[in-house]
This record gives C-alpha cells, sequence and structure tokens, in this order.
C-alpha cells in the first residue's frame, strides 16, 4: 500500500493516502522529503516549493494560488492555498 | 468479449430492460398507478409529487422528463394515468406521434380512483403479457446509452472511483456507444478544462454559459455558489477549492470529445460523450439521464448513495473500502483496490466494464433488488 499519490506529472502536491506525521519521510520521484505537518488521509502536501502567489497544481491542473510560500512536506490547504475562480466571481 | 442480448421494441432501440411503465400524468393519478403497479408483475410505477401549476423552465422540464422516460428503450410500452381528459389526451398523442411502442391510458377523474385502478389494471395486464414474449436478442456495445453520476462524494472519489468510471465511459465510447455526464454546479471551477473537450468553439461556449446561467440564477437568489463550495464536509476530506473539487468530479467523464450540451432531460442525437445542463441532487439527475435514454447509469460514490430508478439499472461503484463494509448493499463495484493496492486505473475500468456486460445481460443492481425506484422530473435544488 503507498503513503501517497502524485496524481498527474506536474503536480506541486500529493494526495496522503494514509494518515502521515511530522518527521516522516516519503520517497517522491526519487528524492526523499521529509513531512512537516500532521497530514490527514486525503489531504495534500507540497512535493516542491510553491512560492507566495504562484499555481497549486493537482491533476495536471492549476486548483488555485498559494497565500504563502510553501515547502516540500507542507500541508497544503486552505490556510494556504486559495481558489481564483471564487474571486473572479466577486 | 462477452455477448450483449437485449429487448429490441417497435422503435427499433434496444433495451436492457423490459418494463411496462405505469406513468402518472398528476400527483393526483400516483395512488392509482401505484396500486395497478402493485396488481401487476412486469410494470414499474413512476411516482411524483408533480403535474399541478408547474410554470415556465419547470413545466418545460416536467413535460419533457415524462414524455421522454415513456421513449427509453428500457421501457417496453407505457400506461398513463391521468387525472384529466384534456391533459391525458394531450400526452398521448404526443407521446404516440413520437413512438410505435404500445401506449395506453386511463383517467382518474372520469371515474374515481378505484374503478381507474380495475380499467388500468385490465390494460397493464395485457401489456405486460405482450412485453413478456419479447426475448432478449444480440445488441452491440454502440447501442449503449450510459449515464454518468457522482453522489455522496468523499476523499477516494477523486483518486479512485470517478477516473474508473471514467476509463469505462471511454472504453463504451471507443466501441461507438453514448454517454451522458452532467451536473453544472460540479463542473464549477473546471470548466475552462472542459471545455477544451468540446468538439467545436460553440459547443465550448454552451458549457461556460452553462456555467454561468447557474452562477447568475443563483446570485438573483442572494446565494453564491463559488462562497459556499466546497461544503464543510468537503474541506475536512482535504478539498480546498471549487476548483479541485471539479476536477476531481469531471474525471468520471473520462477524456472523450463532447459532442454537445443537453438540457435536462434531453435525447442527444448522435453518438460519443455528452454533457448535460442539470442540477446536481441524485433524484432529479437519474430521473434526467433515463429521460435522455440511458439504459444503465454507472454511479461513482464515496460514502454510498443508496439512490436508484423505475426503469434503468444504477451501478454503484467506489474506492472506499469502509463504505464497502458498511453498507455492502449499497455498493456494486468495489474499485478501493486503486487506494489501498496497486489496482491501476485501466484495471478498475474493466472491472466496472465486466460488471456492466452482466447487468446488461440481466443481472440485477443493488438499487434494482432493493427496488429504490426514485423519480424527480422537476428540479427543486441547483
Amino acid at each position: 500500500m503507498q503513503d501517497f499519490r502524485k496524481i498527474s506529472e506536474n503536480d506541486n502536491v500529493a494526495v496522503a493516502l494514509r494518515e502521515l506525521l511530522p518527521g516522516v519521510q516519503v520517497i517522491v520521484d526519487g528524492g526523499a522529503i521529509r513531512i512537516n505537518d500532521r497530514i490527514e488521509f486525503g489531504h495534500k502536501f507540497a512535493i516542491k516549493e510553491i512560492s507566495k502567489g504562484s499555481g497549486v497544481v493537482k491533476y495536471g491542473e492549476i486548483i488555485g494560488e498559494a497565500t504563502s510560500d510553501i515547502k516540500p512536506g507542507d500541508h497544503v490547504h486552505i490556510n494556504n492555498l486559495i481558489s481564483l475562480r471564487v474571486r473572479r466571481a466577486h | 468479449m462477452k455477448d450483449i442480448k437485449g429487448y429490441w421494441n417497435d422503435d427499433g432501440k434496444v433495451g436492457i430492460r423490459n418494463s411496462v411503465a405505469i406513468l402518472p400524468l398528476s400527483v393526483f393519478s400516483g395512488v392509482a398507478a401505484l396500486n395497478i403497479s402493485n396488481a401487476v408483475e412486469g410494470t414499474v410505477p413512476l411516482l411524483h409529487p408533480h403535474g399541478r401549476a408547474e410554470i415556465g423552465l419547470n413545466r418545460e422540464r416536467f413535460h419533457r422528463n415524462l414524455v421522454n422516460q415513456v421513449l427509453n428503450p428500457n421501457v417496453q410500452s407505457a400506461l398513463l394515468v391521468g387525472y384529466e381528459h384534456k391533459t391525458t389526451e394531450k400526452y398521448l398523442a404526443e407521446i404516440r406521434s413520437k413512438t410505435k411502442k404500445r401506449i395506453e391510458s386511463v383517467v382518474v377523474l372520469d371515474k374515481g380512483t378505484i374503478e381507474s385502478v380495475a380499467a388500468g389494471t385490465k390494460l397493464a395486464m395485457d401489456l405486460s403479457s405482450a412485453a413478456s414474449e419479447v426475448t432478449r436478442e444480440p445488441m452491440s456495445p454502440a447501442d449503449l446509452c450510459i449515464g454518468i453520476k457522482c453522489g455522496s462524494t468523499d476523499g477516494t472519489s477523486g483518486i479512485a472511483s470517478n477516473p474508473a468510471v471514467g476509463a469505462a465511459v471511454d472504453r463504451v465510447v471507443s466501441l461507438g456507444g453514448t454517454a451522458i455526464f452532467s451536473e453544472t454546479t460540479e463542473i464549477m471551477g473546471a470548466e475552462d478544462v472542459l471545455s477544451k473537450r468540446a468538439l467545436n468553439s460553440e459547443v465550448a461556449a454552451k458549457i461556460m454559459n452553462a456555467v454561468k446561467s447557474n452562477e447568475e440564477y443563483a446570485l438573483n437568489l442572494g446565494v453564491d455558489l463559488m462562497g459556499v463550495n466546497p461544503v464543510p464536509d468537503n474541506i475536512e476530506g482535504g478539498i480546498s477549492t471549487i476548483e479541485e473539487k471539479s476536477l476531481g468530479a469531471i474525471l468520471k467523464s473520462g477524456t472523450s470529445v463532447i459532442q454537445d450540451v443537453l438540457p435536462f432531460g434531453g435525447i442527444p442525437n448522435g453518438k460519443g460523450l455528452y454533457f448535460m445542463d442539470s442540477p446536481s441532487a441524485a433524484q432529479e439527475v437519474l430521473t434526467a439521464l433515463t429521460s435522455a435514454g440511458s439504459q444503465l447509469i454507472l454511479f461513482s460514490t464515496g460514502l454510498g448513495n443508496p439512490s436508484g430508478t423505475p426503469i434503468s439499472p444504477v451501478i454503484k461503484v467506489t474506492g472506499n473500502r469502509y463504505t464497502v463494509k458498511r453498507i455492502p448493499e449499497h455498493i456494486d463495484v468495489d474499485v478501493s483496490g486503486m487506494i489501498f493496492e496497486d489496482m491501476q486505473r485501466s484495471e478498475a475500468g474493466d472491472k466496472i466494464y465486466e460488471f456492466m456486460l452482466k447487468v446488461i445481460n440481466g443481472k440485477r443492481t443493488k438499487a434494482e433488488i432493493l427496488k429504490h425506484r426514485e423519480f424527480s422530473p422537476v428540479p427543486v435544488g441547483l
């Protein structure tokens, strides 16, 4: 059983397939990433540096924009990711 | 490949079920319709609380859904249970002009419920007897029209059941069949991505417009759909944005070109993949997909959803192993191997496809066995 799933080639986040605790190491595309936060099943963590204002990519598509600098292993969720669609609608 | 067989009807179309539809035209003829259906083997009732004083778009949708249910290939013949004469005659004439199937009618206001049940039961017996003479004959996957739906979504849907269903859908379309997915609120945020798969710029514009008009309709009611979606349980499950939610949802449509956008309950006029502009509640979408002619429906679910239709089998697919354990009576195909083992998308798609072939040949789905026959021809939600 895998610990996580990177869905698409260009994704900069992966989905945890079980709870991952801080300090755990996962191997993504041959490189080691240390998990920084508690990542629950189904939640996302960064697998690349994502700087503030740049796109978060899942399914090979931009799912929103980083609201702060995100490091590999960080939990990526509503605390540091905002929809571009919502902003456009308002 | 396994041979598939179905029931060819008088329209030259093939159904995978062979039902006599007992269709009340109004809420008041529902009791008669139910009693007739209870009395006669081989019939299904299409019960609903509508048919009085609907206006505008909802009147149009109600009418289209009632007529098109009878046209679905799974319906061999039908008994219309009307409330008053004028409307019953109107439906009878319109449906008979669109199909060669045998269509009968009774009118409740004529002689009351009790005598209408007696008269309707005699007619339904006759229809049931004739339908039972039709035997299964060979059909091809190109004769298939399948509906696609997701509901009670969770964190497993976007990585297991939706892509798995999408793989099965791709296979049906590549074999010359037809498939229809819908739920306009579930493509919001992914409409740009989806419109790139449109047949041409006109179809792409229709996809974008469906989302836009849905959003504006809600805004006029004082609701900002973008502000309420993803909902709290989605967020708890790890979904952060509307884009992410919808990108996961559209995976159930596979990768085929989108031929056109259909109205709620509208019938496609060609083969391939179609998008239907519709609300997202399961009972409404399933009704509209069967109106569009779907002989069966693939339903991707995370937490498990019991719903079915009166005339077309619904196949429930989940990637959530805990759902399979908790409520096995609502799950037909388990693709949790995509999460907990090394099952590939194509393998999961094949598993669904193989199950589909069995259902086409007569295997009953869980929703059929439990008589989940929800029918909702007038949408209430978005």
